[in-house]
């Protein structure tokens, strides 16, 4: 590792939490998958005799493993998921294991939209994407509530249409 | 405006007020005539000739199999059949070339003061519009079919999507004055002119787009002595093992009869022949074989080469826009814009960089093809030729006294290395087991069973060989595999270690990486849109992250792959100080505001 010098620059998170409820969204959203790929050895195993001990071991194999990324990952992504958003640039920070940081200025922002799920609307969240003409993807802001999400994508329309350029 | 041509009305009344209004991709249901009155004498078509070139194309691939179909079923007594083949191919080829003439009379398209418009479309009608301050690149191509009637296909490239799927505007065929011309009027980014290309071709060259083209400065031009490098590839073997394999498949699709008939005929040996020679004498065919691929693999790709780049020239207009000339068989002219053109790429494959070699490409906006491997062979700007001279090429495209090239990199922490060494490790382990594997397959089969192994093969592989060298192999054998594996694991390792550097120059920042293939990456600091810092959980561990930039221009992403966090960050901040630099801190404030990355 280097040296942590005194001139070695660090990223600051991003000022904002996303949405308290993106904890339980994470969960539930992983709790069906789990659910889902434990039934498909399940499901053989109740019709088929002979190697009921082995698919039921399996189910049992990924079961675990889905219930332990039900527990940990929710809580793990509510601490790195941030976002803020200054009169400059969109600065996001996401994921768990694998972590990103994005940024992007205002100027070169070319749509923005807000989106939401059937199972994000249940818990009254809504995600904002952010494109720019790059190929490396999107900014996605997931997990806002959805009445900031509008005000944040709004404002964020404004500001991009304020900024004059072709965006590329 | 005093032009000759009177197809062309002010720029003023270019635009009609429906269709110009509709963005791309639109459908548009009306027809043709239904826009503005004064503009309609505007709409230019396709060259009537393009429907003949492609009947020409397909005539020539479709009437000899329609001839030797016929020849085929005289000689075997199917006289009523065989008058089916020739008039079937006639008729399918005079549908082919009806279709082709309505997509033609449906086609238009015009270049005003403003925007390119082009209508297409038989039953779905589809209007498509690129503002041209939009097009970023154009690229006039003429292959060979095309050429004998005079015509070319033009693509205009835009930063932006036109319609699904792509960002480019494609008509075919035009003459190649038209070519010429367009090439010419999209990319010039002067007062826009009233010179029409139909009417006079002469008077359009001495209009103000023309003019650039006469202070053109060359920046390349192809040296026969290059096509030396063009072999210098690791695909060599592989190509020359295409080639041969080839050769093999048609006899096998013959049932084997094909090179028994030519053996029968010449006094060849057979296969089985062959097959008994060749693991007799191992030592001494293993060697040849190897040559003979080689020597297949060589004149493939020369001539491959000789193809693409005939007649290759670089050359920057007045008005900055970079053009692009080559091709035997297929002749290609690309133009890009000075402006997007926002950096270069210095390519060197691994055997091309033992040699000596490198090849520059282009890292620009508009040049985004259907996918990656699309865009990476549209970008090329030069062949295989001498490093020192491909590095004076980019400098020259990039037009800075000190070239970003020269700018020493920076080397990536050694936990990098570290971590290439993990992978090594990994790599080492599993060659060990395959080797463990294979040593204890050969002693645990026995003859009966290697019998029936080398039948199998022998059914499937017309050079048995395989099954063979592993019965004859000695136990020691596989002990050398795995040290090997384990020795060219390390190897790459250390080498792709080397390869990782990061650096910045006044106008550009730098990034190098690559083993197999080692990417010099010089990408202009104004053209970084945004910023794209990972890191995985191993990278967590050693404190290293990758630091990507991200851009419009060419793969949309360019990084620092393995940089230390700390030093990433300091790269990236001061290359675009504004963007990442509100988001940084200094000191060892070891303050509740620490990243939340635990």
């Amino acid at each position: 590792m280097d040296a942590m010098s005194a001139d070695t620059p660090r990223l600051r998170p991003p000022r904002h939490r996303v949405d308290k409820r993106a904890v339980w969204w994470w969960t539930t959203r992983s709790l069906a998958v789990a659910a889902v790929l434990t039934a498909i050895p399940v499901v053989p195993a109740v019709i088929w005799e002979p190697p009921r001990f082995w698919l039921l071991l399996a189910a049992a194999v990924v079961g675990g493993f889905g219930l332990l990324i039900t527990v940990v990952m929710p809580l793990w992504r509510y601490r790195v998921h941030r976002w803020e958003v200054t009169d400059t640039a969109v600065y996001t920070s996401s994921g768990w294991l694998w972590q990103e940081w994005r940024v992007a200025p205002m100027s070169r922002i070319q749509t923005v939209d807000t989106a939401r799920g059937p199972l994000q609307r249940a818990f009254g969240l809504s995600s904002v994407t952010v494109t720019t003409a790059s190929a490396a993807g999107p900014i996605e802001i997931a997990g806002l509530d959805h009445a900031l999400a509008t005000q944040v994508a709004d404002q964020l329309t404004d500001t991009t249409q304020a900024t004059p350029g072709d965006a590329t | 405006m005093s032009s000759p041509d009177e197809h062309r009305p002010e720029a003023g009344e270019n635009t009609p007020a429906g269709p110009a209004d509709a963005r791309g991709g639109q459908e548009e249901t009306a027809s043709p005539e239904g826009g503005a009155s004064p503009s309609t004498a505007d709409w230019q078509r396709l060259h009537p000739f393009s429907v003949w070139a492609s009947t020409v194309v397909a005539g020539v691939f479709l009437l000899p199999s329609a001839i030797v179909g016929t020849v085929v079923l005289v000689v075997a007594g199917q006289s009523l059949w065989a008058l089916a083949p020739v008039p079937g191919a006639l008729a399918f080829l005079a549908f082919m070339t009806y279709l082709d003439m309505l997509r033609l009379r449906a086609t238009r398209y015009r270049v005003t003061a403003e925007r390119m418009e082009m209508r297409s479309g038989i039953v779905a009608k589809a209007y498509r519009s690129i503002p041209r301050e939009r097009v970023r690149s154009v690229d006039v191509a003429a292959p060979l079919y095309a050429r004998i009637f005079g015509l070319c296909s033009v693509t205009v490239g835009t930063g932006e999507k036109v319609g699904p799927g792509s960002d480019q505007l494609q008509l075919l065929y035009v003459t190649a004055e038209q070519g010429e011309w367009l090439r010419r009027d999209l990319l010039y980014r002067g007062t826009p002119t009233a010179a029409g290309p139909s009417g006079a071709p002469g008077d359009a060259a001495d209009g103000e787009p023309g003019a650039g083209g006469d202070e053109e400065t060359e920046l390349a031009r192809l040296d026969r002595r290059w096509f030396a490098y063009a072999p210098a590839t690791t695909a060599t073997l592989g190509v020359g093992l295409g080639a041969i394999t080839g050769l093999l498949g048609l006899n096998a699709q013959t049932g084997g009869t094909g090179w028994d008939w030519i053996s029968e005929q010449t006094g060849l040996p057979s296969i089985a022949e062959m097959s008994s020679f060749v693991v007799a004498r191992f030592l001494l065919v293993v060697p040849l074989t190897l040559l003979g691929l080689l020597v297949s693999g060589v004149i493939v790709l020369t001539a491959v080469a000789v193809e693409t780049w005939w007649d290759y020239r670089l050359t920057r207009e007045a008005d900055g826009t970079v053009r692009l000339r080559r091709g035997l068989l297929t002749s290609v002219s690309l133009s890009v814009e000075g402006r997007r053109l926002n950096g270069v790429t210095l390519h060197e494959p691994f055997v091309l960089r033992r040699t000596g070699g490198a090849d520059v490409r282009a890292v620009a906006t508009g040049l985004a093809a259907a996918d990656d491997k699309k865009t990476n062979a549209k970008s090329r700007l030069s062949p295989a030729m001498p490093r020192q001279r491909a590095r004076e090429l980019a400098a020259d495209l990039m037009r800075t006294p000190d070239s970003p090239l020269d700018v020493p990199l920076a080397a990536h922490p050694r936990a990098a290395l570290r971590r290439r060494f993990t992978r090594a490790t990994v790599v080492t382990v599993l060659g060990a087991v395959l080797a463990g594997a294979l040593a204890w397959l050969q002693t645990m089969i026995s003859a009966a069973w290697w019998k029936v192994v080398h039948e199998a093969e022998r059914e499937f592989i017309p050079v048995p060989l395989a099954t063979s060298t592993v019965e004859a192999a000695p136990s020691w054998g596989w002990a050398v595999l795995a040290v090997l594996i384990s020795a060219v694991a390390f190897w790459y390792a250390v080498g792709s270690y080397r390869g990782l550097g990061h650096g910045l120059h006044p106008r550009y920042l730098v990034v190098r990486q690559g083993m197999a293939v080692r990417d010099t990456v010089t990408l202009e600091r104004s053209a970084v849109i945004g910023w794209r810092i990972t890191h995985s959980p191993f990278q967590r561990r050693l404190g290293l992250a990758d630091v990507a930039a991200t851009t419009a221009a060419g793969q949309g992403m360019y990084a620092a792959n393995d940089v230390g966090l700390g030093q990433g960050l300091a790269w990236a901040g001061e290359a675009v100080p504004e963007l990442l630099e509100p988001f940084l801190v200094r000191g060892d404030g070891h303050g509740g505001d620490e990243p939340s990355h635990g």
